[in-house]
């Protein structure tokens, strides 16, 4: 009876934190909205049909808008890729009956709570100050989305009561088909966050790819405008994206947790998590830059001036940059998985030394490939030197054909770290071991080299021929080594015995960092290619259809914008910080309570020993 | 100081501040932010080191009725606005085009009146067609195309019929408007272009030669656009 009372006083402590933290959040939504309405009332007097208005002390409205408007992304991408992490994870722990992914998934569910407010409250001030900032385009948008906005409220209603339901039953739904129904919660919770990210999916991409919207209900006109030609493709890129995100923020949060770890059974919790951060972060990286491809194929079908001004016109060099971000994204995520290798797997060092030294070698090889720019930028002088603004020898690299041969390898290479990781220590048993090895490293050559065959290829070839079927093979081939490889090395693992155990806790500081950069270089990569989304539009709010006729039409340099993208980034991760160090506050202090002092782990499932304790059941 | 070297020295600041918690701070939290702005500060400086490229929007088209004085001036100020007030080119091409999503509007000025034009611009659903897409009988086929001289396009008056000027000419046809159908400011239409009673819902046999041939291209491009 006891507990059964401290377990209400807990619940109601929690929903009065709740409840005063979402009051608070209205007041400083309201706080902030209120000038914004003092304004409007200003301009709607000054004039009946205002388009714009602006703040030029705080740095000008497009500024303004670009901060909260990506922050209010990062933060939505978060919030949608938690649900799938942590769904995946207690379902992984369902079904392996290891208590320690249950609680990890609990534990990221904790942040929901307060990371959700903070999206709505980003949200609210974004769309105050769109309402302020652009009234024209903003009627625009409702005359045309109107049914669809109330979707989206109905959603997110649905949404608030299946997370209350979903964090608060966890305790009482544990065991049986009680757990069973919660897994359900889970899944509704990620049905339920797809359609809130789809709607306002339907918007944007709208303004970047409207079609015709002929006369009918408003219904119909709404359903016109969602299915626009970029609608799906972005849909799928950014669902597949916020589980990266999610992947390599909790890996971000492990590493400066492990870095800071007091304890040796601190320091085996967090790299353990740090490993499942960085094990969904790759996972979901694997199948994005194909993606990518689909979009980007869709906006050059949509409109061939769009693809050229993102490929090949101002954008061009951003897309460099893109390169390099993705190319030491890809570069962490190995490093990290060799540094496993060689630091949790004792005798594995030596024998893993080649096969690493040379993956290291094919990575910086296709990076430089793949950072080659089409084009460089020369003097009168310097191109007569050159015989033109391609490189004699370097300008082969700069196209098409070689840099989806390269990103197609990095992929292949990086799933081999994978396979690599995930068979270190282990001997396989099976009678048919040896022919399943045989065939595995024979499909991962026969790729790579139909592969290459097929990059060069491409040089002699149409570009629609290339396009449509040499690029579109590659990726081809790449998923069918994914899709086969993953599962027979799931078979060999099944009957497979252990030579030396895994030993957690041992990896080096450089291995936390390395998590820190690979979340840092997710984050940059969406500001920058949200970005280019933007700017692909150039002077339109709507593509050909409504201009763009503010002071600040015009799309900012590469550098500046990347100013942007560092503070949007920083202030991100400061956020994410504090959500997390909110979340993990009343743990710690419960943590004190029970006299155990500093030994207990903030995020919960340290480890088995940690689960077998009653008292820490009881939490 | 331009702008590039402010930021660039801003960048060096957050490296350099980034290196400095580094070197004298030993707790973990701020060491991992001196990371982080160590990290962001680099990529900033090589994003200002690529060549800083601004995409400046291009001057807005103005229909200035005082600059025509022919109709080859009404066809360049058509052709203008075909390809961005009018929004024309984001479904309709000139000339085959797999990217396009409407009828191609080559030769349209040769095979359609300016009146069955400016009718089909401004009452979109004047014919309609019957879709034989479905078992039973055939069922109306509303068009897709918006009304040009509402929002949000909206067209005026005489930018539709500059748009047809620009439509004959580029059909290799005479141009029939006249640059004094023009309506000048506080000034009333002067030309009546197009019938502005009720459109029957079936195209009638009496309509002209030119009528007729659109009903058929445009029949084709349905049957076509469905695969039959």
């Amino acid at each position: 009876m006891r507990n059964h009372d401290a377990s209400h006083g807990r619940v109601l402590r929690r929903l009065n934190v709740w409840g005063l933290s979402i009051a608070g959040l209205a007041l400083l939504a309201g706080l902030l909205g209120f000038p914004v309405t003092g304004w409007a009332e200003d301009a709607a007097s000054a004039s009946a049909a205002v388009s714009y208005r602006d703040i030029p002390q705080l740095g000008g409205s497009r500024n303004v808008i670009w901060v909260i408007a990506q922050l209010h992304l990062l933060l939505a991408g978060f919030v949608l890729g938690v649900p799938i992490f942590a769904w995946l994870c207690e379902i992984v722990g369902w079904k392996t009956d290891e208590k320690r992914y249950d609680k990890l998934a609990k534990e990221f569910t904790k942040l929901l709570t307060s990371s959700y407010a903070t999206t709505a409250l980003f949200g609210g001030i974004l769309l105050f100050l769109l309402i302020g900032f652009y009234p024209k385009l903003m009627t625009y948008l409702t005359d045309v989305f109107f049914p669809s906005f109330l979707v989206y409220c109905a959603l997110f209603l649905l949404e608030t009561v299946t997370l209350y339901l979903y964090w608060y039953g966890w305790d009482v739904m544990l065991e049986g088909r009680a757990k069973v129904f919660h897994l359900f919660l889970g899944f509704l919770l990620n049905v339920f966050a797809f359609f809130i990210m789809i709607i306002p999916n339907s918007w944007a991409t709208f303004q970047a790819s409207p079609v015709v919207i002929a006369e009918g209900s408003s219904l119909a006109r709404a359903w016109a405008a969602t299915w626009n030609p970029t609608w799906w493709p972005v849909n799928v890129h950014r669902l597949i994206a916020n589980v990266v995100l999610g992947g390599f923020i909790c890996g971000a949060y492990a590493g400066v947790r492990y870095l800071s770890a007091k304890s040796a059974e601190e320091r085996e919790h967090y790299d353990w998590m740090g490993y499942v951060g960085n094990f969904i972060g790759v996972f979901g990286m694997l199948p994005l830059p194909f993606a990518g491809y689909w979009l980007m194929r869709e906006v050059y079908q949509y409109n061939q001036q769009m693809g050229i001004t993102l490929m090949g016109g101002f954008l061009s060099w951003l897309f460099i940059l893109q390169a390099m971000l993705i190319g030491v994204l890809f570069l962490g995520a190995n490093y990290y998985f060799w540094l496993g290798i060689t630091y949790r797997i004792p005798g594995a060092e030596m024998k893993y030394k080649r096969p690493i030294m040379a993956m290291l070698v094919i990575l910086l090889l296709c990076l430089g490939v793949w950072m080659t720019p089409h084009s460089l930028v020369a003097s009168l002088e310097e191109a007569r030197k050159l015989g033109g603004t391609h490189h004699p020898l370097l300008g082969v690299f700069g196209v098409m054909s070689a840099k989806m041969t390269v990103a197609n390898l990095m992929i292949l290479v990086t799933f081999m770290s994978f396979i690599m990781y995930w068979r270190a220590g282990k001997e396989e048993t099976a009678t048919w071991a040896k022919v399943a090895k045989a065939m595995m490293s024979g499909l991962f050559g026969v790729a790579a080299i139909v592969i290459i065959v097929l990059g060069v290829w491409g040089y002699f070839v149409p570009a629609i021929v290339r396009i449509n079927y040499f690029s579109v093979a590659q990726v081809l081939i790449v998923l069918f080594v994914l899709l086969t490889v993953t599962p027979l090395t799931a078979l060999l693992m099944k009957t497979a015995r252990t030579t030396s155990e895994m030993v957690w806790g041992r990896m080096p500081p450089r291995a936390g960092y390395a998590l820190v950069l690979n979340a840092v270089m997710v984050i940059l990569l969406m500001t920058l290619m949200g970005y280019a989304r933007s700017s692909s539009r150039v002077h339109w709010h709507i593509y050909g259809v409504m201009r763009d006729s503010s002071p600040y039409a015009y799309s900012p340099a590469l550098g500046y914008a990347a100013a942007f993208m560092s503070l949007n980034t920083f202030i991100f991760c400061l956020l994410v910080a504090f959500i997390f160090w909110v979340a993990t506050m009343g743990d710690k202090g419960q943590a004190k309570d029970a006299g155990h002092g500093s030994a207990l782990p903030a995020m919960a499932g340290g480890s088995q020993a940690l689960d077998d304790r009653t008292d820490v059941k009881s939490v | 100081m331009s702008e590039v070297a402010l930021l660039q020295l801003i960048g060096l600041g957050v490296i350099g501040a980034g290196v400095v918690i580094l070197l004298f701070i030993q707790s973990r939290f701020p060491r991992v932010i001196g990371f982080v702005m160590i990290v962001l500060g680099l990529f900033s400086l090589i994003a200002l080191s690529v060549p800083q490229m601004a995409s400046l929007p291009p001057a807005e088209e103005k229909f200035d009725v005082a600059s025509i004085k022919t109709a080859n001036d009404m066809a360049v100020i058509g052709q203008k606005i075909f390809f961005s007030k009018g929004q024309c080119a984001l479904c309709h091409s000139i000339g085959p085009s797999e990217s396009a999503r409407c009828p191609d509007l080559k030769g349209i000025g040769a095979k359609l009146s300016r009146e069955f034009i400016y009718e089909s611009l401004t009452q979109p659903q004047a014919y309609i067609y019957l879709d034989y897409r479905h078992e039973g009988p055939p069922k109306d086929y509303p068009a897709r195309m918006p009304h040009i001289n509402k929002n949000p396009i909206g067209l005026t008056n005489n930018e539709i019929l500059s748009v047809i000027a620009f439509l004959q000419q580029m059909s290799g046809e005479p141009i029939t408007i006249s640059p004094s159908e023009i309506e000048m400011p506080g000034q009333s239409a002067p030309v009546s272009t197009t019938a502005s009673a009720p459109a029957p819902s079936r195209p009638s046999p009496a309509k002209s030669k030119a009528k007729g041939k659109a009903k058929r291209a445009d029949a084709g491009f349905v049957a076509m656009v469905h695969g039959r």
